[in-house]
């Protein structure tokens, strides 16, 4: 009797696994397909104005990962982003000015965005780490506001006028198959970070930190120090990003280095594809950013597109509510059960392994309902 | 100097009035529902827009005009929250009403601006340029109205927080949800007309704000900024916090003024910054029951 | 034992899935918007012939919407204004204009993938610029890429001209008044008068904006050196919770001059209220932006108290030019409204129109190379706003700068200095007490 339920469960166990793996190769060789498709991209649609689309969606495609590495895994949404995202824009703008670079040599300058990405981190971080929800939302606002005014206050960050990249003196097309495949790059290294860290014990204990942050403490997680380093990686990669949308810009002035709106925009479109999932970011970004631009384009005269834009987001979080990433994970998986019992043969010890947080929405603790 | 310093302080305290009437109902809306409410900058606005149609359409007071933008945009209020915010629950609900609030705040821009266009207008009363000599000093009548106005306000909301049955269930939703729920509150119920309170209010700090500002849709962004800070450093939910913080910090800001005014502003939020770094509830804030 | 990573799958999936589609949205994009044409064609009612030959199209991104719309759609209609004109008197080398239009929603990123929409997309002939020194920028480096001239009538900022896309490939023509240059007028004015008839005291105050500072700080300077004394100068944030402390410092200063440094008409109404709480009568009141804004700024701030009020310009309804009265007569025709009540911001577009106008007649064509050098050439050509002569930054040289006041009781927007110049009436001084 015990060696037939062992048997049974050996082979449940096996056919699981197989199940697993097959899903591992199919996902692999997507990925492939994915990364040659986009690599091919810009030698399909030569087109300035497609990859001009293509880049501003990649810029946020990597600017939304980084956002959602710290605040969708970590659960401390952050408002104040674009404070790094400008500070990377004018950290290039104010080297290139003062040191006279010009031509190529302005890409090099990237690191140094990064750079100051962080170091501002720190100490930002520092403070406004101490609090949490809405009170630290709101001090990422006061510090983002406190950018801004500093850059349209201070003479070396240009004031109202702003900084102007210098002139890169290449052909349209030329010009932004060039940036196409530094932001493809910028958006695909994001991503892969985003993958190492949610696979890490880092990732875990940041999850902790979302679910629950006085327990997972109590279980011994150094929580400031992980959100802190969280927080300092996520405006890291936020500055490199404003620092080359700087230069295919051509110029930062405060109100756009530092876009009161350029925040929600991140929650938006990671909450549409799936706040603390991977894909979830990448998904908003594609979706959002290039439809704006055209959007704006299409419905040019009139308001309308501004009510019509309001309206969408209602749409989504009304009846997307958990993301369109989770969402569709869930159809698959319930086409894919459909008609099979559920799996109660299985012993609780070798049980398939818990479905992943953000497919389960279950809180883990009482939540405000009104 | 010491006049100038003085004078900065009157201007202070008379704008904070104007900002304690916009910043009121907004905490009163943090306390009870838990969110912040992006959309309050705009639903300021609009205030001012509907007490714009009444003052030049029907040529009816700007203070008259409150009985009837008041309950309006009650109305409103109690709308809103019935239909859109009432269903956001989970663990995402922070960063959901932050967008659903920030999607009502687009489409009533969206709508203002359809109807009205750019251009800016500002609200017109015979009071609004003059002004009356106190110790010296020009004090303008409006702004004294404003004053008045918010301290009536917030005596108003105290009276029914504090001597309405409706009020103690508020206060009860405030302190603990679950518990409320327990004793019987109808805690929906308290959560919309609560809403709708708070957006109430906004329709006396829009008329304020209109008749001291030109203003068009686009107005309300710089706003909410202001109020979110103005009410995180009083404490979340504490009305009479919303009145001393819009006060204490418009005086800071007229005060560095007269130093620099490119710096006021960030004094403003850097002030901000500091307090909650000493004290992360604010002035009044009190402590939640279970951070986070 | 570490789950298996079925959300590594899922994620994967998901991945190749937002990449597939995006990929579609993009080119569906990018290939329905050509068919679509948001155009705002210009040709006109029965009189214009069909033409055989290919028209013009000319391509802009303007602010409809956002926070320089009301500026923007001004300008929209001086190009539009000056499109149907044009296509009624038979066109532009016998060939129709057609205007295409698209909204930037004053943003930076909008504005660059508009112009790379119009040039690579629509493939438009000629391109006319946006609205705003700000959006000039993005939009002249795009243009240089392409190779096309931006003309444009509203981003007179030095940071402008001073832009590498411009230094480098000089594509960008201001057909306005450099505006550094346009208290000029004013401070010959007070310089003209006998020293014991100067104002004493000026204050300065200015909005954080690199349209509005430079002309303010200029005239500073040389009041200054003429022994008017500055009692107060001060640059404030554009968005600001409450202009009424700066104003009521300025009122505290009794200053006899004021100059501010104002955008738009919301700051001067602001200013103005707080002076009138203040009992505070500046003799002389000049602004840099707002009072030229017609009939949004007497309705702002009531029409007696826009009496006296000055403010440098290139243009005027008034202004004694054969083409700006038909233009004038053509926006009312059209809009409605009085003369007083046309806006600045129309007969910069509609002059943008006329320089483009004569650079392709003069070339016999639309190829942008040979109008960039054209208009370098030293060439004086006419407008609205009057001679345009390019230098090499593409500054307009040979823009005078004229002074314009309110006067009668707010109804009628006159031009008084220079005291010399034709047209120039007689100027009121000091300026009348602020009424009720």
């Amino acid at each position: 009797m015990k060696a037939d339920t062992v048997k049974a469960e050996e082979a449940t166990a096996r056919t699981r696994a197989a199940s697993v793996s097959r899903q591992r190769v199919v996902a692999g060789l997507a990925l492939i397909v994915l990364a040659v498709a986009a690599i091919e991209f810009p030698l399909v649609f030569s087109s300035p104005v497609v990859t001009n689309y293509a880049i501003y969606a990649l810029i946020f495609v990597a600017a939304v990962s980084a956002w959602n590495l710290f605040s969708g895994f970590s659960g401390y949404i952050s408002l104040g982003h674009a404070v790094f995202f400008g500070s990377g824009a004018y950290t290039v703008g104010i080297a290139a000015r003062d040191w006279h670079i010009n031509g190529v040599a302005v890409f090099a300058l990237l690191p140094l965005a990064a750079a100051v990405g962080a170091v501002i981190a720190v100490p930002f971080g520092l403070v406004a780490l101490r609090v949490r929800r809405h009170t630290f939302i709101v001090i990422t606002i006061a510090v983002f506001f406190i950018f801004q005014l500093m850059a349209y206050n201070f003479s070396f960050t240009g004031g109202s006028v702003g900084v102007s990249a210098p002139f890169l003196p290449w052909s349209p097309t030329s010009f932004n198959d060039h940036f196409y495949y530094i932001t493809l790059a910028c958006a695909a290294g994001t991503i892969v970070i985003a993958f190492l860290i949610r696979r890490a014990r880092f990732g875990l204990q940041l999850r902790a930190i979302r679910d629950d942050e006085d327990r997972a403490r109590g279980l011994g997680v150094h929580a400031m120090r992980v959100k802190l380093s969280a927080f300092v990686l996520s405006g890291t990669i936020t500055a490199l990003v404003g620092g080359v949308w700087f230069l295919y810009l051509t110029q930062v002035q405060p109100p756009s280095g530092f876009d009161p709106l350029f925040d929600l925009s991140l929650v938006l479109m990671a909450f549409l594809g799936g706040l603390g999932t991977i894909a979830g970011p990448v998904l908003g970004a594609l979706i959002i950013e290039p439809g704006q631009l055209y959007l704006t384009i299409k419905y040019t005269n009139g308001y309308l597109s501004e009510i019509l834009l309001g309206v969408l987001f209602l749409v989504i979080v009304l009846f997307v509510p958990r993301g369109l990433v989770p969402t569709a994970g869930e159809w698959i998986r319930r086409l894919r059960t459909r008609g099979r019992p559920a799996s109660g043969t299985v012993s609780p010890a070798t049980s398939a392994p818990p479905a992943p947080p953000e497919a389960s929405e279950a809180p883990a603790r009482e939540a405000r309902t009104t | 100097m010491a006049r100038e310093i003085y004078q900065a302080i009157v201007d202070g305290v008379l704008v904070g009035g104007v900002y304690a009437l916009m910043a009121v109902g907004l905490t009163l809306i943090f306390g009870v529902l838990d969110i912040i409410n992006i959309a309050q900058g705009v639903l300021v606005i609009l205030g001012a827009y509907l007490s714009y149609v009444l003052s030049t359409r029907l040529h009816i007071d700007l203070f008259v005009g409150l009985l009837v933008t008041v309950p309006a945009m009650f109305v409103i209020g109690v709308i809103i929250q019935w239909a859109f915010i009432r269903r956001l629950r989970g663990r995402e609900r922070t960063s959901m009403t932050l967008l659903v609030t920030y999607a009502v705040a687009l489409i009533i821009e969206g709508i203002l601006y359809e109807i009205f266009g750019p251009n800016p207008k500002q609200l017109n009363a015979s009071y609004v340029q003059s002004s009356v000599r106190i110790f010296g000093f020009y004090l303008s009548d409006i702004y004294l109205y404003g004053f008045a106005l918010a301290v009536l306000m917030v005596v108003a909301i105290y009276l029914l927080l504090y001597r309405t049955t409706f009020g103690r269930s508020v206060r009860a939703t405030m302190q603990d949800e679950t518990a409320a729920r327990l004793v019987g509150i109808d805690v929906n119920r308290v959560a919309a007309l609560t809403f709708g309170v708070g957006v109430a209010v906004t329709a006396a700090g829009g008329m304020m704000f209109g008749a001291t500002n030109s203003f068009n849709p686009n107005s309300g962004y710089d706003l909410i900024s202001r109020l979110l800070a103005i009410v995180i450093l009083g404490g979340l939910g504490s009305i009479g916090g919303a009145l001393a913080a819009s006060v204490f910090m418009l005086t800071v800001e007229s005060l560095v003024d007269i130093w620099s005014p490119e710096w006021a502003i960030v004094v403003f939020f850097a002030a901000l910054v500091i307090v909650l770094v000493i004290r992360p509830t604010g002035f009044f804030g009190r402590q939640p029951v279970r951070a986070q | 034992m570490r789950p298996h990573l079925p959300w590594f799958s899922k994620n994967g999936l998901a991945l190749s899935a937002a990449a597939v589609l995006s990929a579609g949205l993009v080119a569906a994009c990018s290939s329905s918007s050509s068919s679509s044409t948001a155009a705002t064609s210009a040709s006109t009612s029965a009189s214009s012939s069909p033409s055989t030959k290919a028209p013009i199209v000319i391509g802009a991104s303007l602010s409809l919407t956002g926070d320089f719309s009301a500026d923007g759609q001004a300008f929209e209609r001086g190009y539009q204004l000056w499109a149907s004109d044009v296509n009624a008197h038979g066109g532009l080398l016998g060939r129709q204009v057609t205007l295409k239009i698209l909204n930037d929603n004053s943003s930076p990123t909008q504005v660059q993938t508009n112009y790379e929409t119009l040039f690579a997309q629509d493939k438009v002939d000629l391109a006319f610029g946006p609205f705003s020194s700000l959006l000039t920028t993005p939009s002249a480096s795009v243009a240089a890429r392409y190779g096309f001239a931006l003309v444009e009538g509203a981003g007179g900022a030095p940071s402008v001209f001073e832009s590498p896309a411009n230094m480098s490939d000089h594509n960008v023509f201001d057909v306005s008044l450099p505006i550094e240059d346009e208290m000029l007028p004013f401070v010959s004015w007070i310089a003209s008068m006998p020293a014991s008839q100067r104002p004493k005291t000026a204050a300065y105050p200015m909005a954080d904006d690199p349209f509005a500072d430079p002309p303010v700080q200029l005239a500073q300077q040389q009041l200054q050196a003429l022994g008017v004394k500055t009692v107060y100068s001060k640059i404030f944030p554009a968005e600001v919770a409450s202009y009424k402390p700066a104003a009521d410092q300025v009122a505290a200063t009794g200053a006899q001059v004021v100059v501010l440094g104002s955008t738009d008409v919301p700051t001067v109404a602001a200013f103005i209220q707080a002076f009138q709480q203040q009992h505070y009568n500046p003799k002389m009141f000049i602004c840099a932006a707002g009072p030229d804004q017609g009939a949004a700024f007497t309705s702002a701030v009531g029409k007696p108290n826009a009496t006296g009020m000055m403010v440098p310009n290139g243009w005027y309804p008034g202004y004694a030019n054969a083409a700006s009265q038909a233009m004038v007569q053509a926006y009312v025709t059209k809009y409605g409204g009085s003369p007083s009540d046309v806006n600045a911001d129309v007969a910069e577009g509609y002059s943008v129109g006329q320089v483009m106008a004569q650079a392709v007649t003069a070339t016999g064509g639309t190829d942008n190379a040979k109008i960039i050098s054209y208009l370098h050439s030293g060439v004086t050509l006419s407008s609205v706003q009057g001679p345009v002569k390019f230098d090499s930054l593409g500054k307009n040289s040979a823009a005078a700068a004229f002074t314009f006041q309110w006067q009668d009781n707010g109804t009628t927007f006159k031009q008084v200095l220079p005291v010399s110049a034709a047209g120039s009436v007689a100027i009121i001084n000091p300026k009348p007490n602020w009424t009720s």
